[in-house]
């Protein structure tokens, strides 16, 4: 009996600690065709794509998977993908010293009693690099190859292992256009052969384009299953944001104005390593009381601006000035730049920003120890009762301030995040992803935090990816593409569209 | 009458169950920090009971922590450098230099010990801030810095001894290495011990009661008080049997002052100084530490610097309870600190590991050593032995590296609450898992019904067992 749906995804729930990523989340594809998986940051999108491909393992949810007919309860990667359903990060898992060739075959070489045949691995290799349409020297580094391509090496590593459901997550965010283009035409292509695809992907243009069918996700749910006739932008956006941007963000004071306190001029970061610069000619101020928003894709530079800012922590060539309340200042590493009053909450808190073992009341007071100490010697009567006082204020949810923080949901970790910097004083702050992987209760929660810093007279720099927060939060915003600064609107002359125009300039 | 005085009788039993529990509650949810104890139980009885307890008993008992001495002090430093993600192998060749350096200027060249400690202690710094700066600026693995610096102390060691056996009669040395500390015999004990063990206890309970107040003041919960009571007995214990037999032989040695001094004075500054955090803080995340303003490479060379302080120190209790310097010493002590750190529960992938802990872990390894010794087991064993229990405490320690806090006590209570719909969850399970397999068997059409009625039987059964497993005692007075 040949079914309709190749996949079919039932009321799958899968929960974190506080959180609930999934909530009953239901999927259908049908054979054959380019399934779009559709919704804001943090919706579930990469959660159920990992559920699906076995990273989280069968038990770890609740819900079935129905592929091909059969209830599937994968294990692992292996298993999903001895069942040919093949998923793309977009972190790409390819060997950067390895050749093209070598990399195609890498975990499912083609041998003969576990001896390689070189000859036969190179033929093959080639027949699927011509089918993906890369026409290159198979003996090249893949290290030596831009994004693009190597996104094509992955998908011919898929066909390589019969490929029946192929998962691309966000595959074009990196990409640039002629290179998006060339994706979406050989997705199209592969469709034609029989191949069925589910894409992830924000840009509704993409939708348009090549989708035969979408879901749209938000908050962990399956809000609305569309075919391609009913597909139309409007409707699309209405269902990934489901509500009117006033809820979500709290409302603050207009701003009023106020003297510079943070400026950057002909600021350039060159990334020795990439051998390019990250940063071109950054001029931006931000000035006291007010909140500017970095808004641009990712890649484009803003964590960069950000970092040059904050005492250049990973060591890239960085020219030009940065003026703190009127004075040009050297901020060569992020302790200079702690003690000129500057804050930076990192965009990723698990691998740069908390300490995962340690307990909430050792992150919060780590980046101003001198507080509570005297000649070296801790006070942690004095330690305790900060962090008593930030886990109240900031209302950080948790048994107890010895709690490890690796126990700690999103939202609540961000938080730790959050009260850690306010305990080194900053004037400054400068807030990277401020609610990446947060539920939208905690968000609501962190931007009040920020609008009663901002009363407070603290200045605020939010880099996001998410336009409604950008145009929810800032009154001012700078537009940041490959690493040059392409606009500055106000507030009340911001659009999504604008914006998104100067972000892919 | 007769139904109260059950009761009364139950009451009582249910107390002392409730008691149990609560420790074994503690027990499983601390095990990580508390596994390393009993093996050392373990450990201790085992060969107690093979050497008719002579092994406990005051000679050797003490004999066995003078030989402990240099490998914990060494053990000591090599935690702080495991903490911050290196490794130094380096230590033992270094620290058996600097003995040689130390008994040569004395003997040979006259001069007097403190002048020639004052050199080597110059050296050693010196030494800890180019191994530093190879590991922390120029990211040179520590590996192979240390390995480097291994080979390169072997050769420095050989040309210092001129590849002889150099005796050394110095009294400062002799003090050191064979001394011990001023006695006041009453009655075959000496007086000074017992008053020191005494006075430990004091402060122990003192401190203990201080810091539950703090907590309270601070609204921080404490431990449960049985639990915080039971562990002030076992103190209470450990401590009584030290000074027991330490001041029933020959009191405290100098070895043993030295060890215990470097082990509260490291113990503290990891605990309770903001050094100690930075060094916790760079080994558990080192790019939040760099972005919380903290200079990374700058405590590594710290962490380098005392490391090879600590290996002077080691060096000199060596050569001083020798009583010489000799080319063969060095090999294999890096290799017991390091084991001892490990098998005190550091983390290779750094951020953790305890001062005390290490302490703990050479304890272990010269247990073995000296026990097997004194049982009359072949010395060739001792290695075999050795490597196991290393092997298997790093297996204990990634398998409890997530252990969950659990409350027995909590768990009875909920037990009984939910009793009735664990049972009715269990039966609908058992009920779906039999259905699933007769619906297989027949191969029926709907099999995916069956199918979901089993995942939906299972996901309710394991829902229930979740929260009967997280349980708090808290939760039901």
């Amino acid at each position: 009996m040949e079914q309709k749906y190749i996949l079919s995804m039932k009321s799958i729930t899968k929960s974190f600690p506080g959180v609930k990523a999934l909530d009953e989340v239901n999927i259908n594809v049908e054979r054959g065709e380019i399934h779009f998986i559709v919704g804001e940051n943090g919706a579930g999108k990469s959660t159920l794509m990992k559920v699906l491909s076995g990273i989280y393992p069968h038990g770890d949810y609740d819900g079935d998977i129905i592929f091909e007919g059969k209830i599937k309860r994968f294990h692992t990667i292996k298993d999903s993908v001895e069942d040919g359903i093949i998923i793309i990060n977009q972190e790409l898992a390819l060997f950067p010293n390895l050749t093209v060739f070598e990399n195609v075959f890498v975990g499912h070489e083609v041998a003969n009693n576990g001896v390689i045949d070189w000859d036969k691995t190179k033929e093959l290799a080639k027949k699927y690099l011509d089918m993906v349409g890369l026409d290159i020297d198979i003996y090249q580094l893949v290290s030596s190859l831009g994004v693009g391509k190597q996104q094509l090496i992955e998908i011919a590593k898929a066909l390589s292992q019969n490929v029946k459901l192929l998962i691309l997550d966000e595959p074009t965010a990196a990409l640039n256009d002629n290179d998006s283009d060339n994706l979406l035409h050989l997705l199209v292509e592969l469709k034609s052969q029989g191949i069925t695809s589910i894409m992830i992907s924000h840009k509704l243009k993409e939708v348009e384009a090549i989708a035969d069918s979408l879901t749209i996700l938000r908050d962990g749910k399956t809000i609305i299953r569309m075919d391609k006739k009913d597909v139309n932008e409007q409707v699309i956006i209405k269902n990934m944001v489901g509500r009117e941007i006033e809820n979500i963000f709290p409302k603050r004071e207009p701003y009023k104005g106020g003297e510079v306190v943070l400026e950057t001029v002909h600021l350039n970061a060159f990334d020795k390593e990439l051998n390019r610069y990250i940063v071109s000619d950054s001029n931006i101020k931000l000035r006291k009381g007010e909140v500017v928003g970095i808004a641009g894709l990712m890649g484009a530079g803003r964590t960069e601006l950000a970092l040059s800012i904050f005492g250049n922590p990973k060591n890239y060539k960085v020219t030009g000035k940065v003026i703190v309340f009127n004075k040009s200042v050297v901020l060569d590493s992020p302790k200079a730049a702690i003690e000129h009053g500057i804050a930076y909450v990192s965009e990723d808190r698990k691998s740069d920003g908390l300490i995962l073992e340690e307990t909430i009341s050792q992150n919060i007071t780590i980046a101003n120890l001198k507080k509570i100490s005297r000649y070296g010697i801790l006070d942690f009567f004095r330690q305790n009762m900060f962090a008593e006082q930030y886990v109240k204020d900031i209302d950080i949810k948790t048994p107890s301030i010895l709690q490890q923080v690796k126990y700690l949901s999103g939202g609540n970790q961000q938080k730790v995040q959050v009260s850690k910097w306010l305990f080194s004083n900053p004037k400054i702050l400068i807030l990277d992803e401020p609610t990446r992987g947060i539920d939208v209760g905690a968000k609501y929660e962190i931007y009040t935090i920020i609008n009663d810093l901002v009363e407070k007279g603290m200045s605020i720099l939010i880099i996001s990816s998410e336009l409604p927060e950008i145009l929810g939060m800032c009154d001012r915003i700078y537009v940041i593409a490959e690493g040059n600064q392409t606009a500055e609107f106000d507030i009340k002359d911001a659009t999504p569209e604008k914006i998104m125009k100067s972000a892919t300039v | 009458m007769e139904k109260n005085k059950e009761t009364k009788f139950a009451k009582f039993c249910w107390r002392i169950y409730k008691y149990f529990l609560t420790i074994i509650s503690m027990f499983r949810t601390n095990i990580r920090d508390y596994g390393m104890y009993i093996a050392l139980a373990v450990i201790f009885v085992i060969f107690g009971s093979m050497t008719n307890w002579v092994f406990l008993g005051p000679i050797n008992f003490t004999n066995l922590l003078n030989q402990t001495a240099y490998v914990s002090v060494l053990a000591v430093g090599m935690t702080l450098v495991i903490v911050t993600r290196q490794i130094d192998l380096s230590v033992g060749y270094i620290g058996a230099f600097l003995g040689a350096y130390v008994v040569v200027a004395v003997e040979n060249q006259g001069q007097s010990v403190l002048i020639a400690l004052g050199g080597a202690l110059l050296i050693t710094a010196l030494v800890g801030i180019i191994k530093g700066y190879f590991i922390a600026k120029i990211s040179v693995p520590s590996f192979v810095v240390t390995l480097a610096g291994m080979f390169i102390f072997k050769g420095l060691l050989m040309l210092k001894t001129n590849n002889r056996t150099i005796p050394t009669t110095n009294n400062l040395f002799q003090k050191i290495g064979i001394g011990y500390l001023p006695t006041y015999d009453v009655g075959g004990m000496d007086l000074i011990t017992l008053i020191i063990g005494v006075a430990l206890v004091l402060v122990l309970i003192f401190m203990g009661i201080k810091g539950r107040k703090k907590n309270e003041k601070l609204g921080i919960t404490n431990e449960k008080i049985e639990i915080f009571i039971t562990k002030l007995v076992f103190m209470f214990g450990v401590i009584t049997y030290l000074s027991w037999t330490l001041s029933s032989h020959k009191g405290i040695s100098y070895l043993l002052l030295i060890t215990v001094v470097v082990v509260v004075i490291y113990h503290l500054m990891t605990t309770r100084t903001t050094l100690g955090r930075r060094i916790y803080a760079v080994g558990g995340n080192p790019d939040a530490a760099e972005l919380s303003g903290i200079n990374v490479e700058k405590i590594i060379v710290i962490v380098f610097i005392s490391m090879g302080i600590l290996a002077l120190i080691s060096g000199v209790m060596y050569v001083s309870r020798l009583q010489n310097t000799s080319p063969n010493q060095g090999p294999f002590w890096e290799l017991y600190a390091i084991a001892a750190a490990f098998i005190g529960g550091a983390s290779a992938s750094g951020g953790i590991g305890k001062i005390v802990n290490a302490v703990i872990g050479s304890i272990v390894i010269m247990s073995l050593k000296n026990g097997m010794a004194l049982a009359g087991i072949n010395a060739n064993i001792e290695p075999i032995i050795l490597g196991s229990v290393l092997l298997l405490a790093v297996v204990f320690d990634i398998y409890t590296r997530n252990v969950r806090s659990i409350d027995l006590v909590g768990i009875h209570y909920a037990k009984k609450k939910y009793h009735d719909e664990l049972v009715e969850a269990k039966a609908q399970f058992d009920l779906a898992t039999k259905e699933l397999k007769e619906a297989k068997k027949m191969n029926k059409e709907d099999l995916i019904e069956y199918e979901y009625k089993f995942t939906n039987a299972q996901g309710l059964y394991n829902k229930i067992k979740e929260k009967i497993r997280v349980a708090q005692e808290e939760d039901f007075i």
